[in-house]
């Protein structure tokens, strides 16, 4: 197990921004989805013990977030949201200090330092001053920087925050490959949803400071047994209220039917249907979940 | 494409344990403010106080052995007093007890522009680039993270105070070859050092916590160049006014005591001739004793003058004297002069003399203040936003 949290409540005055939380995460790369307010930075923070929590208690690669914090945030490599830097230093120096603070010899500091900007793709603005950097240079100075003492779980809080189309790539390229070949677990925190797609496997949904749901997205996102997607050649309306008759629920979604049969029936309905009618089906497919339609339901139904 | 691409690499390294966290950053911020040209000129600058010390201390154990190296530049010691020259050995705690006084007065002055260049950018800088983040979601505490700070001028003070006070004092020895110098100046020793610590605390809080409070540095410089030169001038100008006050009623006085004994007519007989001169005798007697009594008020006001104390340094310079001990010193050199001279020469030579208490209390007062900016300032990630 990559963490737990069992009752986990934290509370900021009037605020509660932890209500009872208790999930576990399996290792491998996870995605953290909420909308703003959720609980998902406070979520983070208690992971790496940086904030005492008022009940309850959790689990980090084993380490209690109560009474082994420091022994945490050695094991774990944390890129923050926000834009920041340790100033008047290059690149280079600012990855080697980001591992002497966790407890790596100078030398060692440096020559990883220096390993990990080639994987980032900063090798060749590693003697460069930071505050020079680009948006994107700093996003993953931050990356190399959380992950120069190889880290067993690596935490991104919006990794790509402001960042171009290209520079957002090459984040989540790193982050892919960190999580899946390089076998480094991953908390992924972001609000754009083809991110998290891109990278993570699993998905916890924070809503309220509580858990919406979680899981494995391939599962969440799988082949509804009683929906489809159709398309009509002639009439497209008359063929949605004969079904309607049939028993049959009917939405749009921009040229297609979205169809949910009655329990016990199947797709062989839509067949005898399209027959009934004299008309032709030329696109039918189960009905598969996005990401978006799974977050979106969990958010309403709390 | 690389040809030869290792991608990501595990390491499998060995980490410190986090009771030394500060000294890496104490160590980062010394080798950045080192970076600076104008900071290594500043500290090669700070050095030559020590080399003069060293010199002094050298020139004396030579002295004290009777040496013939020295007898070339025994000329140049004439600004000595004679009866130092004339017996080393006797005067040697209070030739080392001034020179470490000079000294560390001197290092003193320097230590505040060392402080000036270094001290502004230690948190000022952090709060501009958002760094606190980085630093506490590191295996490390908020104490630690002062503590490095701190150690930044610690060490930095601990290079132009500490070390070559221990240098001078050893090469000192090392010159005299005379093991009883470590019973008569061990004390200068460990004065020295533990001033060194107390002036890195107490300004190294001060000026973090002045760090603290904005993020340009630029402000900070000038609030610390403000609480140096103004408390500096302020303090002058108080004290200098209410000495003057004194001296004119000291002047006063004398006017008084001439006019008194220019007051009556001229005698004409020889009774009346004796009578004057002996009345004119007492008078001049009675304002001789009237000017001494009135120097000793002069001198014992300023032990419990608080105006001196507006200055932040003349508050360094204050535990120094007591630390070092310098007051018999300067009062055994005093006892070279004539009697009427030695009061004028205390109040001119050996600084303020109110009780050191008072200046250990403000300037604990003031860290324990720095403490709480600090705290208020560099808050935990335990909030909200």
């Amino acid at each position: 197990m990559l963490f737990q949290f069992e009752d986990v409540t934290k509370t900021y005055g009037a605020i509660t921004a932890l209500d009872n939380l208790s999930l576990s995460a399996p290792e491998g790369a996870i995605g953290l989805l909420g909308p703003n307010g959720s609980g998902k930075t406070t979520m983070i923070r208690s992971l790496l013990g940086l904030i005492p929590i008022d009940h309850g208690s959790g689990q980090v690669l084993g380490l209690d977030i109560r009474t082994r914090q420091l022994e945490i945030r050695r094991q774990v490599g944390f890129a923050p949201e926000d834009e920041c830097l340790f100033p008047n230093m290059e690149g280079v120096e600012f990855v080697a200090y980001a591992g002497e603070l966790v407890g790596m010899s100078r030398k060692d500091g440096m020559q990883r330092a220096h390993e990990v900007l080639d994987y980032v793709g900063l090798g060749e603005a590693r003697y460069r001053r930071c505050e020079t950097y680009s948006t994107g240079m700093k996003q993953r100075l931050k990356l190399a920087s959380a992950i120069v003492h190889d880290p067993k779980l690596l935490i991104l809080d919006e990794p790509t925050n402001g960042m171009d189309p290209a520079g957002r790539d090459e984040v989540l390229e790193l982050s892919r490959d960190l999580a899946h070949n390089k076998g480094m677990s991953l908390l992924f925190s972001s609000h754009l949803l083809p991110d998290v797609e891109a990278v993570c496997e699993h998905i916890i949904v924070l809503g309220g400071g509580k858990l919406l749901t979680q899981g494995k997205i391939a599962e969440m996102k799988q082949a509804h047994r009683l929906g489809f997607e159709l398309r009509v050649k002639i009439d497209q309306a008359a063929f949605a209220e004969k079904l309607k008759t049939l028993g049959c629920t009917i939405r749009t979604k921009d040229d297609r039917l979205i169809v949910e049969v009655p329990e016990g029936r199947g797709q062989q309905l839509l067949w005898q249907a399209a027959a009934d009618q004299q008309e032709q089906i030329r696109f039918l497919r189960p009905q598969r979940g996005t990401l978006e339609e799974v977050f979106l339901s969990a958010v309403e139904k709390n | 494409m690389p040809i030869f691409d290792q991608g990501y690499q595990h390491w499998n390294g060995q980490t410190s344990g986090h009771a030394w966290r500060w000294f890496t950053i104490a160590r980062q911020g010394v080798r950045s403010a080192l970076k600076g040209r104008l900071m290594r000129i500043a500290l090669l600058a700070a050095w030559s106080p020590a080399i003069a010390l060293a010199a002094m201390l050298c020139v004396w154990g030579l002295l004290e052995r009777g040496s013939t190296v020295i007898a070339s530049i025994r000329p140049m010691l004439e600004f000595l007093y004679p009866q130092l020259i004339a017996d080393p050995k006797h005067f040697r705690v209070v030739v080392w007890t001034l020179s470490y006084d000079y000294f560390t007065i001197v290092e003193m002055q320097i230590s505040m522009i060392l402080i000036l260049l270094v001290g502004p950018n230690l948190i000022s800088q952090d709060l501009r680039f958002n760094a606190l983040p980085l630093y506490l979601s590191r295996p490390m505490r908020r104490i630690d993270y002062f503590l490095g700070k701190l150690g930044v001028i610690v060490g930095f003070l601990a290079m132009i105070v500490v070390l070559p006070a221990t240098a001078a004092w050893v090469l000192g020895l090392l010159f005299s070859l005379d093991i009883s110098l470590i019973h008569d100046t061990f004390r200068l020793l460990v004065g020295s050092i533990a001033w060194g610590l107390a002036v890195s605390v107490s300004a190294g809080l001060l000026v973090l916590a002045m760090s603290s409070l904005t993020r340009n540095s630029r402000y900070v410089a000038l609030i610390w160049l403000g609480l140096w030169f103004i408390s500096w001038v302020t303090s002058t100008a108080m004290t200098d006014i209410n000495r003057n006050r004194q001296r004119n009623r000291i002047r006063t006085d004398q006017f008084r005591a001439y006019q008194e004994e220019n007051s009556t007519v001229a005698p004409k007989t020889p009774d009346e001739m004796r009578q004057e001169i002996r009345r004119r005798q007492n008078v001049r007697q009675q304002g001789y004793l009237h000017m001494q009594q009135l120097q000793s008020d002069v001198w014992e006001a300023t032990k419990t003058d608080w105006r001196p104390m507006i200055s932040y340094t003349t508050n360094l310079t204050r535990l120094e004297q007591q630390f070092l001990g310098t007051q018999p010193a300067w009062e055994t050199v005093a006892s070279f002069l004539p009697p009427e001279q030695q009061g004028a020469y205390l109040m001119r030579m050996s600084g303020p003399q109110y009780p050191w208490i008072w200046s250990a209390e403000l300037l604990a007062g003031l860290s324990v203040v720095s403490i709480g900016v600090l705290q208020l300032r560099i808050r935990s990630l335990d909030r909200l936003r």
